[in-house]
């Protein structure tokens, strides 16, 4: 061989092996030539060599032409001799170490973590592994839903139960891709086999189909066993992100147990240290799963942090299953709105669209369709009103509303004065109340000296015209032009155009003063006299307005008619109810997080606005900061705000667990709070299927031709086989064409020059 | 020629005492304007419309402003008044493409429009006119029946009948636009039942009918209005109890 090599002038250090290779891609005219030209030339050799007496010429010329026809084939293979180096290559076996948080429980008697099954095996065998090595690429990966390389000597360090999710079906997927090519002969697992994906007693088919046709054998040892196993765990909890006030929220909760004997175990749902709810689960023998169907009724709004646990039992394998935390952001499914109205009218008729069409609102109207003097001229039974149900509106449900509405309504004689403290009380407490104008209204409607009055951003005073009916083009209050009710345009220019392009009212409710704190948005700027139209004010925890106008659905039907549309009407009105309903956007003091639940080492980012009575931003404002864990551990910050008003705290929380963060300023002199909760999140579902799942192991050894075995102190992996077939790998190699070249085509001509030259000779052309 | 001039100055004087024009009116009280068109007869009973807003008056809690007017289409202050009232006894021009452009819109965007037959005939010229009219101002949309369990025959009174100063049809017809009733058209001549004379007397017989009848028309006429000013306020479900309850009272006598 080296002669060739050299022959070929290659280096023989070079090379250790050479082959012939015929390259020709497309061999069908290397076969028309063979079978079908080949015959009919030897037919035409024979034929045309007739005239030639001499049998040796005639025998010579054949010859000739049949080693031209061979040449020809020849150059039409594309023979090409291949001079290469290879060597023989180890093959690979993986070893799979289960690095999840399920490999931490205890295997009872003798308390041993499963993991530590794992290190006594490694440490009791570590003769035959280094062995191994000898024969085979060993790696070692850590395996939990994706696997991460590591190496036999890292292991004393490196191999933690900490991993979140174990999927050993994502974990093979992901050796395969990484043996892809290679010579991969073998794995060995180790592991406790509980799979999240997969249901108990059950392989899924796409990892049994994984498997069949795995390369080598896959040897699995489990770690732990389910002897003595002893638990009770909250397995599942379905729950929703998003709950409504006052509407139930439904819980699916899965509790199981393992040799909890017979019991009645008490199923505890707590908001903080309130008790919500408690189910009794009768546990039995032979059982293992138990569903429990749940229901409270969020109280607040906000994000609310509840607890579920079950009792934790001594000799229980994992405690941290015993406890469920979640968080639901409770918010309003609908705002409920009271609307009542003192006459049918058009203002009452343009708002109760607007009402009714609103997509948050829940409305509940009363129009006042006759009064004690009118004469209906027919009895009760044709007619088609209703009682006014004060009582219930006013006493039993008066809580559930979100807003009430008094449009152009005299509260007498419909509701008893009594009532109206009622309605004070709600305001103060966190309601809220608007009264539209018109002649039944303030004075009109008999509200001084009420406690209607008190709650209202203005006093009512003595007047002799309570309601005057004349026309006017509203002013905003030029100090608060920056607040929320007044936006019907997002930039100000197009916001102060909207405003301009406003139709004019045409009717005030007169003598109502502006109480010292409250906020004239609009008035009628009458020249010698100021009539303030749209008053805002907050009692209490509530908040208030006055719309001293029975005219704003000017700004709808006869905008329409002056080619506009009532688009500025409806935005006043939405902008009118979530101020009144305290939407966080109009809030003075503005807190929010970035995110609702955040990751174990997550960062968490806090934002804070500050604005001004008037609207306009807070600038340097201080800010008293306090993150609060729920086991008592406390941060507390002072940050300043910004040109903008607004501030932001970046802050990573150190553990899993819920937090609150609350803010205090005081922006001269008006102290103010706000509050958020976020949570942060560490993985515990390891815990909530904790059993090993001894099926799983014995079918991925069974269906790839592997070996199952329990790890115990004294497993010896000496007999754990691995097929070790002789792969060899070429390393580098050069290819030299026969064909291609002088030698080939100048033989070609050599014979046929010959055979010219001796058909000459023997007298032929 | 003075006299005659003065004579037509007092007669215009005198009409528009008689018949304002829109714009002098109060904005806060119910106005119902009738509408003015070319040809024809635009005013038949002309304190049709008045004398409603006096039964109303008197029967509800809503302000009325009683006195009579007339709008044109393209008047400038139409959209001052969502309720208009059209009448008629005799074939009428057809409006422009600009009138029933923005009557469209007038309709489309919170007003509501009522007409009357008053010819009290089947398939009067008026009827014909009305007709071609409302194709032209909804092609899209036809005139139906209006059904038994519409918020009109509930907004104030319990109805179940349509009556008139005679009942050509026993329904009325209207034009829903994104669930609201924005036109009613009706053949029975509902002006002729409510119109009064100066002494206060009804200025028409009812044909085929009595006193009951003209009643009902001016029970209709008031749960017109209730329902322009009220919508589908009926049908919340806090009133729906106590008016099936009734209904089916009603029914079972």
């Amino acid at each position: 061989m080296n002669i060739l090599i050299e022959w070929f002038g290659l280096d023989p250090d070079q090379f250790n092996e050479v082959a012939m290779n015929m390259v020709a891609k497309d061999l069908s005219l290397v076969w028309i030539l063979a079978l079908v030209v080949a015959p009919l030339a030897l037919w035409f050799f024979w034929t045309s060599l007739k005239r030639i007496q001499s049998p040796i010429r005639k025998i010579f010329l054949i010859a000739l032409r049949a080693l031209t026809f061979a040449v020809l084939v020849f150059m039409l293979l594309k023979p090409e001799l291949e001079f290469k180096k290879s060597h023989t290559l180890k093959n690979s076996i993986a070893v799979l170490l289960d690095d999840t948080k399920s490999m931490s429980i205890k295997t009872f008697p003798s308390e041993t973590p499963r993991i530590e099954f794992v290190r006594r095996t490694f440490e009791k065998n570590r003769n035959m592994l280094e062995s191994l090595k000898e024969k085979f690429q060993v790696d070692y990966y850590f395996a939990s839903s994706q696997i991460n390389p590591t190496s036999h000597a890292e292991l004393g360090n490196r191999y933690r139960p900490k991993k979140a999710v174990t999927d050993l079906e994502n974990t093979f997927s992901q050796l395969r891709k990484r043996y892809e090519g290679k010579s991969l002969q073998g794995v060995m697992l180790f592991s406790d086999g509980a799979d999240l994906a997969m249901e108990p007693e059950t392989v899924s088919p796409e990892m049994l189909a994984l498997l069949a046709d795995w390369e080598g054998p896959v040897h699995t040892f489990q770690a732990g066993s389910n002897e003595m196993f002893m638990d009770l765990a909250i397995e599942e909890l379905d729950s929703a992100d998003f709950g409504f006030i006052h509407q139930p929220v439904r819980l699916t909760v899965t509790i199981s147990a393992s040799n909890m004997g017979n019991k009645n175990i008490p199923l505890v749902l707590k908001e903080g240290d309130t008790i919500l709810l408690s189910r009794i689960v009768e546990v039995r023998e032979g059982q293992n799963q138990y569903p429990v169907e749940m229901e409270f009724t969020p109280g607040a709004l906000g994000k609310r942090i509840y607890t579920l646990t079950v009792p934790h039992f001594a000799g229980e394998s994992v405690a941290t299953n015993n406890r469920r935390d979640f968080q639901v952001k409770v918010i309003r499914d609908r705002i409920r709105v009271l609307h009542l109205n003192g006459r049918p009218a058009w203002d009452s008729r343009f708002l109760r669209e607007v009402l009714a069409n609103h997509p948050k609102v829940d409305l509940l109207s009363f129009f006042i369709l006759r009064t004690m003097g009118d004469d209906v001229a027919s009895p009760t039974s044709e007619l088609s009103l209703i009682p006014f149900p004060t009582n219930l509106l006013f006493s039993d449900y008066l809580n559930s509303f979100d807003l009430i509405v008094f449009q152009n309504f005299s509260y007498e004689p419909f509701i008893d004065k009594k009532y109206l403290r009622n309605i004070n009380n709600y305001v103060k407490q966190g309601g809220a109340f608007m009264m539209v104008g018109g002649e039944l209204s303030f004075q009109g409607g008999g509200y001084e000296r009420t406690a209607i009055e008190a709650i209202l951003p203005v006093q009512l005073e003595r007047t002799s015209q309570p309601f005057i009916g004349e026309s006017f083009h509203l002013q905003r209050g030029k100090s608060l032009l920056r607040h929320p009710i007044l936006q019907l345009e997002k930039e100000s220019s197009a916001n102060a155009k909207a405003w301009q392009d406003l139709p004019e009212l045409n009717g005030v409710n007169a003598g109502l003063k502006p109480r010292k704190n409250a906020h004239v948005l609009a008035e009628f700027d009458k020249g010698n006299k100021n009539y303030p139209v749209l008053v805002a004010g907050r009692v209490g925890e509530g908040r208030s307005i006055v719309m001293a106008t029975d005219s704003a659905w000017n700004w709808n039907f006869r905008r329409v008619g002056e080619g506009g549309s009532g688009r500025h009407y409806y935005k006043l009105w939405n902008n009118l109810i979530a101020w009144l309903t305290d939407d966080p956007a109009t809030r003075l003091l503005q807190l929010e997080t970035d995110k609702e639940r955040y990751e174990e080492g997550e960062d968490t980012l806090l934002r804070i606005r500050v604005l001004q009575e008037d609207y306009n931003p807070s600038i340097g404002i201080e800010v008293n900061l306090t993150i609060k864990s729920r086991e008592g551990e406390e941060i507390t910050e002072t940050i300043k705000t910004d040109n903008n008003g607004e501030a932001a705290h970046q802050w990573t929380p150190q553990r899993e667990g819920f937090y609150t963060v609350k803010v205090k300023v005081d922006v001269d002199g008006d102290k103010r709070e706000a509050d958020v909760g976020f949570s942060v999140f560490s993985e515990t579902a390891e815990f909530q299927k904790p059993k090993v799942n001894e099926t799983l192991l014995k079918r991925i050894a069974e269906v790839s031709g592997g070996r199952y075995e329990v790890l115990t102190e004294k497993t010896d992996l000496s007999a754990i086989k691995f097929p070790n077939p002789k792969v060899e790998v070429k390393t580098h190699s050069k290819s030299i064409s026969l064909w291609d070249n002088w030698w080939t085509y100048g033989l070609i001509l050599t014979f046929l020059f010959l055979d010219w030259f001796t058909r000459r000779k023997s007298g032929l052309s | 020629m003075r006299t005659l001039s003065n004579a037509i100055f007092i007669v215009s004087l005198l009409g528009s005492v008689i018949f304002p024009t829109a714009s002098d009116a109060d904005y806060s009280s119910l106005s119902i304007p009738q509408v003015k068109y070319q040809g024809g007869q635009p005013n038949p009973h002309p304190t049709a419309v008045s004398s409603l807003l006096g039964q109303v008056a008197r029967r509800t809690s809503i302000e009325v402003n009683r006195e009579p007017l007339q709008i044109k289409l393209s008047d400038p202050n139409l959209y001052r008044y969502p309720f208009i009232y059209l009448a008629g006894n005799e074939k009428f021009e057809s409006f422009s493409q600009e009138e029933l452009h923005r009557l469209r819109n007038y309709l489309s965007f919170g007003g509501f429009l009522l007409i009357d037959d008053n010819s009290a005939k089947a398939n009067s010229k008026f009827d014909t006119s009305v007709r071609e009219m409302i194709n032209q101002l909804f092609p899209q949309i036809p005139l139906q029946k209006i059904s038994r369990d519409h918020s009109i025959f509930r907004s104030f009174y319990l109805i179940n009948r349509v009556t008139g100063r005679k009942q050509i049809n026993p329904y009325m017809e209207g034009i829903k636009i994104k669930g609201r009733t924005v036109l009613i058209y009706s053949t029975n001549d509902f002006g002729g039942a409510w119109a009064r004379d100066n002494l206060g007397q009804w200025s028409h017989d009812i044909i085929g009918g009595g006193s009951r009848q003209r009643q009902l028309t001016i029970r209709l006429g008031v749960n017109i209005i209730m329902y322009a000013l009220t919508l589908d306020y009926k049908k919340d479900m806090v009133h729906l109890p106590i008016i099936l309850e009734r209904l089916r009272r009603s029914h079972s006598r």
